[in-house]
């Protein structure tokens, strides 16, 4: 079968101030006609800077130093800049990544999707009426399962929700029926249920139209739902590339073998059991309720009950889950057992004593500490490491030498050398500046630290490392952990309890070996089932949920 | 989430009416602790005690502030700001006939700001850290630091050496007959009586002090849309266009510039309290004979009923500004009209 795209010795490199960035380096692939390839790869590796290259929307300070991109044959890079603009949209499409940023937000989606297909109609040298193009629209975005298109098209990017954004951008690919798609991580940014029905609708409409398909990922358990041939890349280079199957089941390289072991297990042998904690609660919780209330001058107010009659408790020493989509309550029951927002109803204590009264107090800011999700942003890009930390140690009263000397001794807690305490978080790696983070926190010798989807933002490998040091931390100084998160394999060995949240209400809780294997919930059914796994096995153990429990329990992102 | 331009709008205006409020009470106290007596000063230095006490009679100078301050708003809203304490004539009069000079010279400013510093802004942003970016930043640190009268002064010497047939000083030649208008406005006036001789002195004469009061503006300006479509220039809708193919110039000036007038509009509305400090100033050097002048006049002379009427005519103009550009704000940013109305 004729190849539509080969890449053969692509060198890439960025110009920064003067310094050369070499970063795609011979990279060769090839993509047969109506074949499904995934180029996987963590942050950095080349990815992007590839489908750029293909695509032909490298940054002006980029440079192709040499290969080709022959697509059915013809080197693209060799073509006049009309020529090749004329492929954008028709013969290449993109699935943008972040359904939230991908649209300017001062103008409605269906001038966007209007433009797109006024340009490329014209470059193919079509002259297409306004109400022609909107009856196009209108049936691709049928297409993408959105019912009601002249909705669609009249609402501004922030009247929708990131799944319907998310299908907007899949239309847009489609406006023109190109020959390959490429899609760039799409849905990472969205909750795993809506990511899971993203890749479900890109994989129908890729077989229904008989497309080409280029996924660009992270996730290995989504290219094996979506790729037939992989290709894996590592600081700008392919390091290995074979049919899905063996790539899997018997990775030649040690680089591919490191990133499948990265992966939590959902189900089987490899799963990992944390011990229950015996101690007594540390945290407790019975009946909350948290109301956000708006009250205009004029006018009716709002209501929003975002987390509704909850209770639970957190025992001393455990590793307590709460999982859920994003507005759920989470965030907001760990911001009110941190004693930063009140309870409207309900009481929340602490070690026995009631949130209420200790909030505000030096004792109390101690105990709780908290790790955030970014770490590119929790950290003050002004400030050297050292100075992150003095700030929680000064609060405790430690001046001098004694400051200087814990700061070292948090650093080698979080296992980075001592010499670090000069750096800026722009000279730290994501995982780095995460450690920087967890060090902040334990300055203050808390007890319980939240963990705010802590590794979320990181690489599966480095999230294997900042979760092995949080649990040799918490067996070294016996912390409690309140871990929250929408990752449920991770969850499902990291944690030694778990409590499921819906619509602000906790809809399942228990040990993580029951939870898993026997949800009762249909919603805990319908998450479990939406995580990407990366074998059979796991995929066959999934809990199963009817149609019907999907659309109670669901968030519809196509209406 | 529902669009509602009223009741975002209704909250606004009842926010500057507030403010309006706020400042009559200010300049009215202001106005009754300073040293000077107006019925004093309304006399003169050789009125007799007996005269002047009536004087404060006649003023309503006796009766308790509170009954004073109410007197005078209530009057204010029909109009009414007293009479000149020098010239005797109603300070309502005396504006009306000098604002119409004022808002030509501020609405000229305004255009000028807009027509230049906004290209320039996206100019530089398009060719940043060329010799283009590096001139105009330059000229808009210069603009920023320099002050509006300084301008002025060395307008008039340019002018005066090397244009020695540019007319510096007035709003028009006095042997030309201004025609009476519907406006007040010269240009606009002289356009609809079909004077182009006239149009031709007072767009010149107009021109100069126009530049020297937008020069500030322009530089905040122009460093303002530079950044913002910098910024912009990197969000991925950008490059969600671009890998659709759709032109850079389609981009740039469509989706680019509306998303990042956003800032420097803010900023305009600012922009307009200096306008109307520094004009005070420029009106003087160029003997333009506006509102500002008249209230620089009123506030050497100690003319307190003249100086409260034009500060609180400042502010209203001020406020009148603002309030447009929050229309333009409103229905340039679709997010603010969402946010209001959630």
């Amino acid at each position: 079968m004729a190849n539509l795209l080969d890449v053969t010795g692509l060198n890439v490199a960025f110009r920064t101030y003067g310094r050369r960035h070499h970063l795609l380096k011979d990279v060769a692939l090839s993509i047969p006609e109506g074949g499904r390839v995934a180029l996987i790869g963590e942050t950095g590796s080349g990815k992007s800077v590839t489908s750029k290259a293909i695509l032909g929307t490298l940054p002006r300070n980029a440079d192709v130093e040499g290969g080709e991109i022959l697509f059915r044959g013809e080197n693209v890079l060799d073509m006049p800049r009309p020529r090749r603009d004329a492929l954008k949209g028709t013969a290449f499409s993109v699935i943008m990544q972040d359904p939230l940023s991908s649209f300017n937000p001062v103008f409605r989606i269906g001038r966007h999707l209007d433009d797109v297909m006024y340009y490329a109609d014209r470059r193919l040298g079509r002259r297409s009426s306004a109400g022609h193009r909107r009856d196009r629209i209108f049936e691709v975005l049928r297409r993408v399962q959105l019912d009601d298109p002249r909705r669609i098209v009249d609402a501004y990017p922030s009247q929708l929700s990131g799944g319907m954004r998310q299908r907007v951008l899949i239309a847009l690919s489609l406006l023109h029926q190109p020959d390959l798609l490429i899609a760039d991580e799409p849905g990472t940014a969205l909750d795993v249920t809506t990511q899971d029905e993203i890749m479900k609708l890109i994989n129908r409409l890729v077989a229904e139209n008989g497309l080409s398909l280029l996924m660009i990922t992270h996730n290995l358990g989504v290219v094996r739902q979506m790729a037939d041939d992989v290709y894996v890349m590592r600081h700008g280079e392919i390091v290995e590339h074979g049919a899905l199957s063996t790539i899997f089941s018997s990775p030649r390289q040690a680089y591919t073998r490191q990133l499948i072991e990265a992966i939590p297990p959902l189900y089987g042998a490899k799963v990992e059991d944390q011990k229950p904690a015996e101690a007594d609660p540390i945290v407790e919780m019975r009946g909350v309720t948290k109301m956000f209330e708006q009250k205009p001058w004029i006018g009716q107010g709002t209501r929003h009950v975002a987390v509704n009659d909850v209770s639970l408790s957190v025992r001393r020493g455990e590793v307590f889950g709460l999982a859920g989509e994003s507005g759920s309550g989470k965030t907001t029951v760990a911001r009110m057992i941190m004693g930063l927002i009140g309870a409207t109803e309900g009481s929340v204590t602490v070690d026995g004593k009631s949130v209420e009264d200790e909030r505000g107090s030096d004792a109390f800011r101690r105990k709780i500490q908290i790790v955030y999700q970014n770490p590119g942003t929790s950290l003050n890009p002004k400030r050297t490491v050292g100075q992150a930390l003095s700030v929680p140690l000064a609060f405790a009263g430690m001046r001098g030498a004694a400051l200087e000397e814990r700061i070292v001794e948090l650093l080698r807690q979080v296992d980075l050398p001592a010499n670090y305490v000069g750096k800026y978080p722009h000279e730290l790696s994501g995982g780095q500046k995460q450690r920087v983070a967890i060090a902040r926190a334990l300055a203050a010798d808390p007890e319980i630290i939240v963990l705010d989807e802590p590794t979320s933002a990181l690489d599966v490998s480095v999230q294997k490392n900042v979760i092995a040091l949080l649990t040799r931390l918490r067996e070294e100084l016996g912390l409690t952990y309140l871990f929250i998160s929408h990752d449920l394999s991770l969850m499902r060995n990291f944690c030694s309890r778990i409590a499921i949240m819906l619509r602000g209400e906790i809809v399942e809780a228990g040990a993580p070996r029951e939870v898993f294997d026997n949800p009762r919930h249909p919603y805990t059914r319908a998450l479990i089932a939406a995580v990407p796994v990366i074998s059979d096995e796991e995929e066959t153990r999934k809990p199963r949920v009817s149609d019907e429990e999907r659309r109670r329990y669901l968030v519809d992102t196509a209406a | 989430m529902q669009e509602n331009y009223l009741y975002t709008f209704a909250k606004r205006i009842a926010g500057f009416v507030g403010v309006l409020f706020v400042l009559s009470l200010m300049i009215f106290i202001l106005a009754r602790v300073v040293p000077g007596d107006p019925a004093r000063i309304a006399l003169g230095p050789s009125a007799s005690q007996e005269q002047v006490d009536a004087m404060r009679m006649q003023m309503g100078l006796d009766r308790p502030l509170t009954e004073q301050y109410v007197s005078y708003v209530a009057n204010a809203l029909r109009g009414d700001l007293g009479r000149s304490l020098i010239s005797g004539r109603p300070v309502t009069r005396e504006i009306a006939a000098l604002l119409p000079a004022t808002l030509e010279l501020v609405l000229a400013t305004v255009i000028l700001m807009v027509l230049i510093a906004v290209p320039l802004g996206v100019v530089t942003a398009r060719y940043r850290n060329s010799w283009i970016d590096n001139t105009g930043r330059f000229f808009s640190i210069v603009g920023v630091t320099m002050p509006s009268f300084l301008f002025a002064i060395l307008l008039q010497l340019f002018a005066a050496y090397f244009l020695s047939d540019w007319p510096i000083i007035g709003r028009i030649d006095h042997t030309l007959a201004a025609p009476a208008g519907p406006t007040g406005l010269l240009l606009v006036d002289s356009l609809l009586h079909g004077r182009f001789d006239v149009f031709a002195d007072a767009f010149q004469r107009l021109l100069f002090p126009a530049i020297a009061l937008a020069m500030s503006g322009i530089g905040q300006i122009t460093r303002i849309t530079r950044s913002a479509m910098i910024e912009n220039q990197r969000r991925d809708h950008v490059l969600t266009l671009q890998s659709f193919g759709v032109p850079d110039r389609v981009i740039v000036f469509r989706y680019l510039l509306k998303l990042s007038s956003i800032a420097p509009l803010t900023i305009m509305g600012l922009e307009f309290a200096s306008l109307i400090g520094n004009a005070f100033v420029v009106e003087l050097v160029f003997s333009w004979g506006g509102f500002a002048s008249y209230g620089l006049n009123a506030i050497l002379q100690k003319d307190l009923n003249a100086v409260m009427g034009v500060v609180l005519l400042s502010g209203l103009f001020f406020i009148v500004a603002n309030i447009i550009i929050d229309i333009i704000l409103l229905m340039l940013d679709p997010r603010l009209r969402l946010k209001e109305a959630r």
